[in-house]
């Protein structure tokens, strides 16, 4: 495992942590801003997977989006 | 009426952002949705002070996109989705060093034009606690063929406050690079890529959500890039990617702010970190918008030259600029207007460069226009 590797992953592990700590319990009723659309992490597919094929065809990194699609002759 | 209200009520309260970014409630979308994009990709021309040889057009692209996503029964849904491009431009052929130390590049001579399409079909089934999905996705060029399939599913549990997702993913790509025996190119190829990833989603508390997690992806094959002279990559490559992202509602100003990053490192040599930042703005009951800004900034390949390695000195060598050192920012807006169950939408992005090893690094502007209609 590389450094970079082993860094992100003490890092992602910390943050959990904060994050754990930091949290609340929010009852059911509690959570209606919580659901809004524009609170979603992808509030527009079609804008996402568009913007996604962008950059993987103009940028050397890709990934990290969940499961990804097939590819295309653009990288 | 009422009963579909309630639905999408108690879907609204129970959701969670799952699996791609995506809102994944453990019951179906209430509303069918059918969307449509129409978007043009408009690269600036290379400065005609790096133009060594041919044209100095760049790619100009556009691209429509239908979307349809409907429940079927209580525990099932479906998404369908194609997308259809026709490009015109020419790319980066092969650069050299002139006598002066600038770098200059040869582009194809002729203007490319091409097509693409694929078509992706998704069925997720759920369940008290989580929810289990499926795609397929083909894309088609001339050149180029690939076929993919994905799994990933979700489970919710911490009195519906946490959400652990997973996934995989398989890519078979086949490429038939076009005048192969005029250019001495490889007549065809195979590539494959397989991936998977697992996250954590947590709501933090009334108002905030966040969500962190890796990928690993290895792509082995033909990995290099027919259409360039003198292009050597290795046959794998192992990716990793780290990304967290933080959403939180402000009620009082009817905004919702989101904040993502994410961290790239391959075995290429390439490390990126990417920014992202987004504002979306209720101005009135029917009108959002969103102004949003993106930093990016990546290493080269190790296997970088800025000028072609014609001599092949090095077992992998490539002058692609989208392997070199460089930063980009973009700036986007985006409007959305609802009227009953429809929703319009313009946006556009602009994307700038800057880095000193490669002159074909690409500016670009995009522009999007939509229709969703839900019923």
């Amino acid at each position: 495992m590389s450094r970079t590797r082993f860094l992100s992953a003490k890092y992602a592990v910390l943050f959990l942590a904060a994050m754990l700590a930091s949290c609340e319990a929010v009852p059911a009723y509690q959570r209606g801003d919580l659901a809004r659309t524009e609170m979603s992490f992808e509030p527009d597919p079609l804008e996402s997977r568009l913007n996604q094929h962008i950059y993987f065809s103009k940028e050397a990194s890709t990934g990290g989006n969940g499961v990804a699609a097939g590819g295309c002759g653009c990288n | 009426m009422a009963c579909k209200r309630l639905l999408a009520l108690t879907t609204s309260a129970l959701a969670l952002p799952g699996v791609g970014g995506i809102a994944i409630a453990d019951t179906p979308p209430a509303d069918r949705v059918l969307s449509y994009r129409v978007s043009n990709y408009q690269e600036d021309d290379l400065a005609a002070s790096a133009l060594l040889a041919g044209s100095a057009e760049r790619y100009d692209i556009d691209i429509h996109q239908l979307r349809f996503s409907s429940a079927i029964g209580s525990d099932y849904s479906i998404a369908l989705e194609s997308s259809y491009e026709s490009m015109s431009g020419a790319s980066p052929w092969y650069t050299i060093q002139a006598v002066n130390g600038e770098t200059q590049v040869a582009m194809s001579g002729a203007t490319i034009y091409e097509k693409r399409q694929d078509v992706t079909a998704s069925l997720r089934r759920y369940f008290s606690a989580g929810n289990l999905g499926v795609s397929f996705t083909v894309s088609d060029e001339n050149d180029y063929k690939a076929n993919s399939a994905a799994v990933d599913g979700s489970y919710t549990f911490a009195n519906q406050a946490t959400t652990l997702s997973a996934g995989i993913a398989h890519s078979d790509d086949t490429l038939t690079p076009t005048d192969a025996e005029k250019f001495n190119r490889i007549l065809g190829a195979e590539k494959t890529t397989t991936s998977a990833f697992v996250s954590v989603t947590q709501i933090l508390n009334q108002f905030s959500i966040f969500q962190t997690g890796i990928s690993s992806a290895r792509a082995a094959g033909f990995l290099t890039d027919p259409y360039k002279l003198a292009d050597r990559r290795p046959e794998r490559r192992d990716q990793f990617t780290w990304t967290s992202s933080w959403r939180r509602y402000f009620r009082d100003q009817r905004a919702a702010f989101h904040a993502d990053y994410r961290l790239y490192d391959d075995d290429f040599g390439v490390r990126s970190h990417t920014l992202e930042f987004a504002l979306h703005k209720t101005l009135r009951r029917s009108l959002t918008v969103v102004p949003n800004v993106r930093l990016y900034r990546q290493t080269a390949a190790e296997f970088f030259t800025p000028a072609t390695d014609f001599v092949q000195a090095q077992p992998f060598n490539s002058s692609d600029y989208r392997l070199s050192d460089y930063d980009a920012v973009s700036a986007g807006l985006r409007l959305n207007y609802t009227i009953g169950d429809y929703t319009l939408m313009l946006s556009g992005e602009r994307y700038q460069t800057t880095g000193t090893s490669a002159p074909a690094l690409i500016d670009f502007t995009r522009l999007t226009a939509g229709l969703d209609f839900s019923f």
